[in-house]
């Protein structure tokens, strides 16, 4: 089946996310504090590091469900008028650079038309 | 008795409000005039209450406890949640709800063996609050939320989705009161938040799943989308489409397709359709 039936539902990771997207207050912890919230949420070494290295393929590889990844991301970067000019594109390029290039042509091919 | 009075579809996708003139012109154009129309139509039916189907982005539970479906039952409904209306640019809105009605769902699908959660206070991402932005912008019709899970596995299949459609749309006119309802699916078409072709759609799949439900053929199509085709067209995302077909068994005949744009820039292949028949309740199709 699809990319999505590889999340890992038992994840502390994907535990994590959903109460950080809802709280302000660990929002804020996020970017101040990850080492202290990823010790409260029980995240192993390879999830935390995953994290940091704002990796898809390799969050992805651990589990992490495949929503939360962009959520993940704009953790980070903010989410005003995001786009496919983003920062996570880039995060995305890397990742997955065959798939990212071949969705990057298809759109170029749509607005050419 | 109650009454379903209109029914219809679009994408929830949040480039729709949150960055829609990354699109090109065309695409803004057809989305306005598409939407427009659906407004147009939901006006000319008057409906009460605007039920719409849904999906939840794992914003109202947590993975670890994921209901098939969620009722909001709520008086009142706020949108977007904090999280979500910088990403949409939308300023927070208030729409009425329908507790009533929405308890009374909840317990009558019960009593039909379907076990709907439900929450008095309820969050919301793209799913309500962009087809809300496009068809209920005044707040004049009252709204009942029902969201569904169709990207923690496991997914539920068309063939289930369109069973509950046949519940809901019972237990929706079995409502003891003059009530007119009108039935939204909101989601699709093809994406893959998040997932390796996050930034793809696929075109050829969408336009197929189109002239399905131009053609009507309920049985047909519900023998050829299976779940394995909405994966491969976008995982975790284009499965948003049981929405559809959940509305789609409180219709019968075919449908007209508004509009279709294949918004990579929207992060999905956008669409917007509207049901011409309801399904009679005693003469059942296909």
């Amino acid at each position: 089946m699809g990319n999505v039936e590889r999340c890992d539902k038992t994840l502390p990771l994907n535990e994590m996310i959903f109460h950080v997207r809802r709280d302000a207050a660990l929002r804020e912890r996020w970017l101040a504090d990850f080492e202290g919230l990823a010790r409260e949420f029980g995240l192993s070494r390879a999830e935390f590091d995953a994290v940091q290295a704002k990796d898809p393929k390799r969050l992805m590889d651990l589990g992490v469900h495949q929503y939360y990844v962009p959520q993940i991301l704009r953790l980070f970067f903010g989410a005003a008028q995001n786009s496919n000019a983003s920062a996570a594109l880039e995060c995305y390029k890397r990742a997955y650079p065959a798939e990212t290039a071949e969705a990057m042509a298809l759109q170029a091919r749509l607005e050419q038309r | 008795m109650a009454e379903i009075v209109a029914a219809m579809a679009m994408t929830h996708s949040p480039g729709l409000t949150g960055w829609f003139d990354r699109a090109s012109e065309e695409y803004q154009q057809l989305a306005l005039n598409a939407t427009a129309e659906m407004r147009r139509r939901l006006e000319a039916a008057r409906p009460d209450t605007l039920v719409m189907f849904s999906n939840d982005h794992l914003l109202n539970w947590p993975i670890n406890n994921i209901p098939e479906y969620t009722v909001g039952i709520g008086d009142e409904h706020v949108g977007p949640a904090d999280w979500f209306d910088e990403w949409l640019g939308m300023e927070k809105y208030r729409v009425p709800g329908d507790p009533d009605l929405a308890r009374f769902l909840v317990n009558e699908a019960a009593r039909h063996g379907l076990s709907l959660a439900y929450l008095r206070e309820m969050q919301f991402d793209d799913g309500i609050s962009v087809p809300t932005h496009y068809l209920n912008p005044d707040a004049r019709f009252r709204l009942v939320p029902v969201t569904m899970n169709c990207n923690v596995p496991p997914i539920p299949t068309p063939a289930r989705a369109y069973a509950v459609g046949r519940v809901l749309a019972d237990a929706l006119r079995a409502y003891p009161a003059p009530a007119r309802i009108a039935v939204v699916a909101t989601g699709g078409l093809s994406h893959e938040p998040g997932g390796p072709r996050y930034f793809w759609v696929d075109e050829a799949f969408d336009r197929w799943f189109l002239d399905l439900l131009k053609a009507g053929d309920h049985e047909r199509l519900l023998r050829e989308c299976t779940l394995e085709r909405m994966e491969a067209a976008g995982s975790g995302g284009t499965a948003e489409l049981l929405s559809w077909i959940l509305v789609l068994a409180m219709t019968q005949g075919p449908a007209d397709v508004l509009a279709y744009m294949p918004a990579i820039a929207w992060r999905s292949g956008t669409g917007m359709v509207v049901w011409n028949e309801l399904a009679r309740p005693e003469g059942r199709n296909p």
